[in-house]
């Protein structure tokens, strides 16, 4: 029976194969990432280059809506309206600019269209660099604005609209072919994101605005006393850490541990917001390292010291995470995978961690050479999220629309192996057993142990270690 | 693989690798941002370096209208592409080339007026105006610095040199800076950073004194050190490099490391120890953030009373009139600092001005004289003295 036939989606259905032996093809794909990286930057996002989108926010927002069409395209639409026998059969690279150009206009007609033509016009000005300008603000604030605005929405849809997918398994219309199931997680996932915005960052921009606009939002918002500021960084800390859980989760996690559940609606449920739990934990240490290393933040301070900035900065950091995790996936073929699953998931998880810390030193170290920008970990106008993202998408798209080309190729999946892609939803290889038991118990021990080992160890990381000279 | 003894160790391995994740999730999630985990953070000791004393300090707003109109200055920001875009490559004056936004070069630029600077500022800056964008706006930031020793002997100190070469020239004029220069009364200039507003003004000051001694960060690109040179400037500039740099006895030069828009990198502002009030801040941009420089003076210097009693300076808080929750933070936070009292402008922004009287912090007045635009915080010629 033929995939899709088969209600298997066409990242699903095929499987990537080495062009040739040895690690030759991650270092072709890589050497071509950077160059398409290299090229793009300088084109779209350069301070120096031609277009110059790294306003901030112009850049900021476009990286962010590219990598949630991206998802949309491949993940949520399983690349409808194209058909399967063409994604099949096209050269890797025609697929890659067609489907690109494609996610590109959708991306535009979308910003201009619905968010700056439809809400600003008649719903919520700051969504419209033209309403905010008429209204007084310069022109270059205007458009800050409203694309920071637009932006934000963005980092909420990048890790609901994936959930959806990974975690709920599409449920309740994982059987409605597409369009129709594109369309409804698509348009369901951005009511939740809507829900979202509006209950994290429509008093963010409401206080940008003088007086506070309290009658639209509640001002100061009410996170102000646990997190200690009254700016919406607070939840671009927990959102990225979803975003960023809920690929490590589909990735080196291969859907591990929740997939053990077999009831279906308790697997996703579980799923879904145990991705946010993961989340949270990752959220709170990584605010907690900062403070460790850089010492308590001083409210009303700017930059390192910043409560605002540090929940920023948590989002930034597991950002340089997700890098390690899709280069471990994506060009390290997922290793290691000769183990059992726990323990692939757990060596994965240190190796993608290494990956992410070593890109998260040499970013803070060189980036400033390369990219136009200026050293130091707080500048108000830089975020390290925009060049990672950017380079996510280029790969997002090298491994989605171009079959991993030119180190890899697309082979279409044997009989027995969709079989088996059926089968995987629930796993069988780990059950309920009195070593398991002791096994998780020492573990669980040995993680606090690691756990406070770490946290100990920080601040002496911090008077000895110096990534910025 | 399944045979009796591997299982039950095979399970325990697959137990051990869960559980490691999940009790270090847990350390993550239920401990981190707890009470009891910050009760664990390492107290800071303060260092309290003896520094001096002075008995007053005055200042005086040369000029701190840095631009006059807002909106065209934002606007050749948007056009060269952003806040990231390097400052001398923008287009403005001194080193506009007639090429469009972000378009100039700083060797273009100053290949026009090389051989003016600084003996025929009128000329040069006359022929700029003509290549450089929105010509008329250009202001400058400069501050005067007056310092009254225990023993009653004055000193003074130059903050900065502003933009515009005509503005620049007016405004010292109208302060009579003109002359403290030309008589070596002023003992030194201390460029905070190097801000087009702050800085592309300096051959102003050569014009009058092209030997005096002078302060820089050593964040200042090539471009910035070579226009001290192409300026005129025959000293040897001091080059900042440590983060306490002693000036005199009671006054003292912070250096901080921070990136700034318009790729500029790095500011240092003043810290002086008034004699029985306390400590007093003052800076050019203060890009550090004033609640930053004052915890990092906090922990590093001993002043009177142990208390902060004045502050003095752009703030760098909205200065384009722009916002931000987090300058809530600080409008929220500084009352709990108690300043004595608070002398802003320039980037500051009216804004927060506004916000920071609304609050009932202590404010000192300007009277929007020569071209300053609200009465809200000090304006050119307005001064303020502490001590
Ligand atoms: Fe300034
Ligand atoms: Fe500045």
């Amino acid at each position: 029976m033929e995939a899709q036939n088969r209600n298997i989606s066409y990242l699903e259905s095929r499987k990537l194969v080495k062009r040739w032996r040895g690690p030759l093809p991650a270092i072709a794909n890589l050497l071509m990432i950077f160059a398409l990286f290299g090229v793009t930057w300088w084109i779209f996002q350069d301070p120096r280059g031609i277009m110059r989108m790294y306003t901030p926010y112009v850049g900021y927002m476009i990286c962010r809506w590219m990598l949630i069409l991206l998802i949309w395209v491949a993940y949520i639409f399983d690349f409808w309206p194209f058909k399967r026998s063409w994604l099949n059969k096209a050269h890797p690279v025609t697929k890659g600019v067609v489907l690109t150009t494609v996610s590109v206009v959708a991306m535009m007609l979308l910003i201009k269209g619905f968010f700056m033509g439809l809400l600003g016009q008649y719903g919520i000005a700051y969504f419209s660099p033209d309403r905010l300008h008429a209204m007084g603000l310069t022109e270059f604030y205007a458009e800050e604005y409203s694309t920071e605005a637009i932006m934000m929405f963005a980092a909420i849809a990048s890790w609901l609209a994936p959930s959806w997918v990974v975690a709920c398994e599409n449920a309740p219309w994982q059987k409605l072919t597409q369009p129709a199931r594109g369309i409804t997680i698509a348009v369901v996932t951005f009511f939740l994101s809507t829900i979202v915005y509006f209950l994290t960052m429509h008093s963010h921009m409401a206080i940008l605005f003088d007086p506070w606009q309290k009658y639209t939002a509640i001002t100061p918002p009410y996170w102000e006393g646990f997190a200690n500021t009254v700016s919406g960084n607070f939840h671009i800390a927990w959102i990225m850490s979803c975003t960023v859980t809920v690929w490590v989760y589909e990735s080196i996690w291969e859907r591990y541990p929740f997939n053990l559940i077999k009831t279906n609606w308790l697997r996703r449920t579980s799923a879904f917001f145990g991705i946010i739990a993961v989340a949270l934990c990752m959220c709170f240490f990584i605010y907690y390292a900062q403070d460790l290393m850089w010492g308590e933040t001083v409210r009303g301070t700017r930059r390192e010291m910043a409560p605002d900035w540090r929940w920023l900065h948590v989002g930034e950091t597991a950002i340089f995470w997700l890098v390690g995790v899709l280069g471990l996936n994506f060009y390290g073929g997922n290793w290691p995978t000769k183990f059992s699953r726990p323990v692939n998931v757990f060596l994965r998880t240190i190796i993608s961690l290494l990956i992410g810390g070593a890109v998260y030193v040499l970013y803070y170290k060189y980036a400033h050479l390369f990219l136009g920008t200026q050293k130091g970990f707080a500048h108000p106008q830089q975020f390290p999220m925009i060049p990672m993202i950017w380079l996510i998408n280029i790969a997002l798209i090298n491994q989605w629309f171009m079959d991993g080309w030119p180190g890899w190729k697309a082979v279409p999946k044997t009989e027995t192996e969709l079989n088996e892609v059926e089968s995987a939803v629930i796993a069988h290889d780990v059950s309920w057993t009195p070593s398991l038991a002791r096994g998780l118990a020492v573990g669980a021990t040995a993680g606090v142990t690691i756990y406070f080992g770490v946290i100990n160890i920080l601040p002496w990381i911090s008077q000895n270690v110096q990534i910025i000279k | 693989m399944t045979d009796d003894i591997t299982t039950p160790r095979r399970n325990f391995v697959k137990g051990v690798a869960t559980g490691v994740i999940g009790g270090t999730l847990a350390g993550m999630g239920f401990y981190s941002y707890t009470n009891s985990a910050y009760s664990r953070l390492p107290k800071v000791a303060r260092e309290q370096q003896e520094f001096g004393a002075v008995r007053s300090v005055k200042v005086t707003a040369i000029s701190e209208t840095s631009w006059f109109n807002n909106a065209h200055l934002m606007e050749d920001i948007q056009k060269s592409g952003g806040l990231l875009v390097d400052q001398y490559t923008i287009g403005w004056g001194p080193f506009g080339n007639g090429k469009g936004p972000g378009k100039g070069s700083y060797e273009e630029g100053i290949a026009k007026i090389k051989k003016m600077i600084p003996g025929d500022l009128e000329e040069a800056w006359a022929l700029q105006e003509k290549s450089s964008l929105h010509p008329d706006n250009p202001g400058g930031f400069s501050t005067l610095i007056e310092v009254e020793d225990l023993d009653g002997s004055k000193h003074k100190y130059l903050l900065d040199t502003g933009w515009s070469y005509a503005w620049m020239d007016q405004s010292f004029k109208r302060e009579g800076i003109d002359q403290m220069l030309k008589s070596g009364e002023i003992e030194a200039l201390i460029q905070t950073h190097e801000h087009f507003d702050h800085f592309f003004g300096f051959p102003v000051a050569m014009k009058y004194n092209n030997k005096l001694p002078l302060y820089i960060h050593n964040g200042f690109y090539k471009e910035g050190r070579q226009y001290i040179v192409d300026s005129g400037y025959k000293g040897d500039p001091i080059v900042v490099d440590k983060e306490l740099t002693p000036i005199r006895p009671g006054m003292m030069l912070m250096k901080f490391d921070v990136p700034i828009i318009c790729r500029v990198f790095g500011e240092t502002s003043l810290a002086f120890n008034v004699k029985d009030k306390g400590l007093v801040l003052i800076s050019g941009c203060n890009h550090q953030g004033i609640l930053q420089m004052t915890s990092t003076a906090m922990k590093k210097l001993k002043y009177d009373n142990d208390r902060f009693y004045g502050l003095y300076g752009g703030l760098h808080i909205s200065p384009f009139e722009d916002w931000d929750p987090k300058y809530d933070d600080l409008v929220i936070s500084l009352g709990k600092w108690n300043f004595e009292k608070v002398g802003c402008n320039h980037c500051t922004g009216h804004l927060t001005a506004r916000k920071f009287i609304e609050r009932g912090y202590p404010v000192v007045r300007g009277t929007a004289r020569f071209r300053s635009s609200t009465p809200d915080y000090l304006g050119n010629g307005d001064t303020i003295t502490f001590g």
